[in-house]
């Protein structure tokens, strides 16, 4: 503890990420600056829904990882960091035609193989806890061990349950280093120095870390309703369409798909989305795009006719090239550790990713092995020596 | 009309009150097509809204604002060719392809349209200071009062106070008045008496201070008390009715009544709209009280001066010289009557509530860092995600806070809520030319 007393770190990115790495780095005593070109969740924290889950990660190590990170949101909630913020729900894996059937069962098969409950849903029952569900709905699967969280909302906690420093306005343009190692970070011409840099900036670590190659953009268009229950979500239970898992598992890579998911918000309000569109890095949303969203939801819950539109908004996720989010220090840039690329499983992984990456700055072992995840599986980071 | 004519893309003029009727007229009088988008069933605005069918019209406004909208009515008519008129239809905002979005809510269906500029003249939204249970039902905004009474022809049963500041007091008083029900007290918090050399340059005002006059005179004749330096502190609900504590003077009381009607003056309606930016490949212009809070006799100049503007970008002369030294003496006049009726401004109690779309109170916003971004604002603060989007609160917090509040980035849409089914409709082959 006597080290991270004295240590001052510059963490670049106020997303639910830098956020999570902040808090648990001031709590082990460190000194930590926050730093965002904007403030807290202005990237695609604040721009998501609050999908806590497991269900709908790619098989292998993401899957594992997704359930580690969603233990970590439980026992937050328990010991009262997160308490009031992180929900319980069911997320349901629905299919409309016999080809997504097999989609979601081979899905719900590799669930189970990773320990995830996973429980068969008939029409009769599923009608009864979602009614006004599409006739088209031909085969479900419940993964009632999922949750829901807000990311701006958790990255507001963090910060306000901390000491960490929290510069808004403060884009990073360079990190500053000497003799291989990092001593600060360039900020409006100003130099803050540091002992230690954590990038998390998202899309940001491109220019600031030469990753142009590694990470891409991916623009998600979305969709609020009005309320269509007061104070409590309007379902019980996420809908998650086929086509979604389809665009996770990469079976479909299409600009213009729709991963469609229906998010039953606590206002009573729906978030619908969204769009996967491959280097698009701006937040304006369109009609002909949106109007595809909102056809297919629709489609699988009709009742949705009913509400109005209030608000369209698209985020920008960043992916790495190999669907894996990097974590870990970066090979060639002393006292930097890099912690991005987490597509659109940020608000799911956030918090325990934060936590692995401050353990990782203390010098400690992150507790999961996230070797798959280190940077330097990419051979243009490297090359960047 | 000739058949290049017809196959030109419009000039869309959004809002069909005084600002927009007269931009609309003047480029069709140009020669010019035009598409005049108005969301309610009729033109008019609130300034000219005509009784609902059936409803008995129970006051027919100054004679100058009647003689100035028959004129651009008749104008309208005779321009009719070049104008498509779309009513009940909504202008949604502009989509990142560019597209400019409407809803037409007879038909439920979202369209896009081209077109060549845009003249946007959505009016005014009204500035309530918040105080504690102005979110109360029986509490409303007297100008949203003063439109009811318009279309219905009926004033609101039982008694009625009427607090805020400005001259829209004073009118909405008077027609309540003539139209059966005067108010218990009108209560302007500005004190205009104490600033005689400002009132003396009021004076010289015409139009405008006959029509004051005439409504002064209602209220002596109906004994209805005007009081200035009055203000409301706070209401809660007793019975079906309301309390209301108020400040006379130096003197506080207690006020019963079934209706508490409030303004605290007039600012451009701007949630949302798409702001006229430099070298904008489809220019935007706005108009009218819209662009500038300067009433309904200068929003029919600054109709004419938009259109102006948008001749002289497509290389038709349009003098603009005189229309700019009218605008200029509104100006004056609005700036006089502010200082007239200026008052300290007082910071609401933390429990007051500011958003009543999302139950926030004052405290919420205080609890905010000083420089919290406009992201912030909305998603931590949960200001301006209502349902309203922002209409009320917007302006009380850009009050409160001194500056406006940062607006979203990339502009939002749409800019009201729409069907969800409607747009689910929308298809590319829905953009018309």
């Amino acid at each position: 503890m006597a080290r991270s007393l004295s240590l001052h770190v510059a963490v670049v990115g106020a997303g639910i990420v830098g956020a999570a790495a902040a808090h648990f780095l001031a709590a082990a005593g460190a000194r930590v600056t926050l730093l965002d070109a904007s403030g807290p969740a202005a990237g695609a924290t604040g721009a998501s829904d609050g999908a806590v889950s497991v269900a709908s990660k790619k098989p292998g190590p993401m899957m594992d990882l997704a359930r580690h990170a969603r233990a970590f949101y439980g026992s937050c909630e328990a010991d009262g960091l997160l308490r009031g913020l992180f929900h319980r729900r069911s997320t349901f894996l629905v299919a409309r035609t016999p080809l997504e059937a097999e989609l979601v069962a081979e899905h719900g098969a590799d669930l189970a193989a990773a320990g995830e409950r996973v429980l068969d849903v008939d029409r009769p029952t599923l009608l009864n806890r979602i009614p006004g569900l599409g006739d088209g709905v031909c085969f479900a699967l419940e993964i009632p061990d999922d949750g829901h969280a807000l990311g701006y909302e958790i990255t507001q906690r963090l910060l306000q349950r901390s000491s960490v420093t929290v510069r808004r306005n403060a884009p990073v343009s360079e990190i500053v280093m000497r003799a291989g190692r990092a001593v600060g970070v360039a900020v409006r011409g100003e130099m803050l120095a540091a002992d230690a840099v954590l990038v998390a900036a998202g899309i940001g670590s491109v220019g600031l870390l030469g990753l142009g190659d590694i990470l891409i953009p991916r623009k998600g268009q979305m969709v609020v309703t009005d309320r269509a229950a007061a104070g409590r979500p309007a379902i019980d239970g996420h809908l998650m369409a086929a086509s979604y898992l389809a665009a996770k598992r990469g079976i479909v890579r299409d600009n213009a798909h729709i991963g469609l998911v229906i998010d039953p918000l606590v206002t009573g309000q729906f978030l619908i989305g969204g769009s996967r569109e491959d280097h698009r890095s701006d937040q304006t949303t369109d009609a002909v795009t949106i109007s595809a969203i909102l056809r297919d939801a629709l489609d699988l819950y009709p009742p949705l006719r009913e509400r109005r539109v209030l608000r369209t908004f698209a985020g920008v996720r960043t992916a790495s090239r190999d669907g894996l989010p990097i974590i870990g220090p970066h090979p060639h840039l002393g006292g930097v550790t890099v912690a991005t690329g987490f597509e659109g499983d940020g608000i799911c992984l956030g918090p325990f990713m934060g936590a692995c990456a401050a353990r990782m700055i203390l010098g400690e072992a992150p507790g999961v092995d996230l070797s798959l995840l280190a940077p330097q599986r990419f051979a243009a980071v490297e090359a960047l020596a | 009309m000739s058949e290049l004519a017809m196959t030109e893309l419009p000039i869309l003029v959004v809002g069909g009150g005084p600002a927009g009727v007269a931009a609309a007229v003047t480029l069709a009088e140009a020669g010019l097509r035009v598409l005049l988008i108005e969301q309610r069933d009729r033109l008019g605005g609130a300034i000219h809204r005509q009784p609902a069918p059936g409803a008995p019209q129970v006051w027919r406004g100054p004679a100058r604002h009647r003689r100035n909208w028959t004129e651009l009515t008749s104008r309208l008519e005779r321009a009719a060719a070049r104008i498509e008129l779309r009513t009940s239809s909504v202008f949604l905002g502009i989509d990142g392809a560019g597209r400019f979005l409407f809803e037409d809510r007879r038909a439920g269906r979202v369209f896009a349209r081209r077109v060549r500029a845009a003249i946007v003249a959505v009016g005014a939204v009204e500035r309530i200071r918040p105080f504690e249970g102005w979110e109360l039902p029986g509490v409303t905004s007297a100008g949203g009062a003063q439109v009811l009474l318009k279309e219905t022809g009926r004033p609101p049963e039982g008694p009625i106070v009427v607090a805020g500041t400005g001259p829209l007091l004073l009118a909405v008083a008077a027609q309540l008045a003539r139209a059966g029900n005067p108010p218990l007290a009108v209560l302007e918090r500005g004190n205009p008496w104490r600033r005689p050399k400002t009132l003396a340059g009021l004076a010289t005002a015409g139009p405008q201070l006959t029509e004051a006059a005439a409504y002064a005179t209602t209220l002596a004749w109906k004994r209805v008390p005007y009081r200035t330096a009055s203000e409301v502190l706070g209401v809660s609900e007793v019975g079906q009715g309301l309390a209301i504590r108020v400040r006379l003077g130096k003197i506080e009381r207690l006020l019963q009544a079934r209706h508490l009607l409030v303004h605290d003056g007039l600012e451009p309606n701007r949630a949302g709209i798409p702001l006229p930016a430099p070298g904008a490949e489809i220019p935007v212009l706005l108009a009218g009280d819209g662009r500038e809070i300067l009433g309904a006799d200068a929003a029919i100049l600054d109709g004419r001066r938009a259109a102006a503007a948008v001749l002289a970008s497509l290389g038709q002369a349009a003098p603009v010289a005189p229309l700019e030294a009218a605008l200029g003496k509104a100006r004056a006049f609005q700036r006089d009557l502010a200082e007239a009726l200026r008052s300290p401004s007082t910071l609401p109690t933390p429990e007051t509530m500011i958003c009543r779309c999302e139950g926030r109170r004052y405290a919420d916003f205080t609890a905010l860092p000083a420089d919290a971004s406009a992201r912030e604002i909305r998603l931590m603060g949960r200001f301006g995600l209502g349902a309203c989007q922002g209409r009320f609160c917007g302006p009380m917090l850009a009050e409160l806070r001194g500056e406006a509040l940062p607006s979203a980035s990339p502009p939002r849409w749409p800019l009201r809520p729409v069907s969800l089914a409607a747009l689910a409709n929308f298809s590319m082959d829905q953009t018309e030319t």
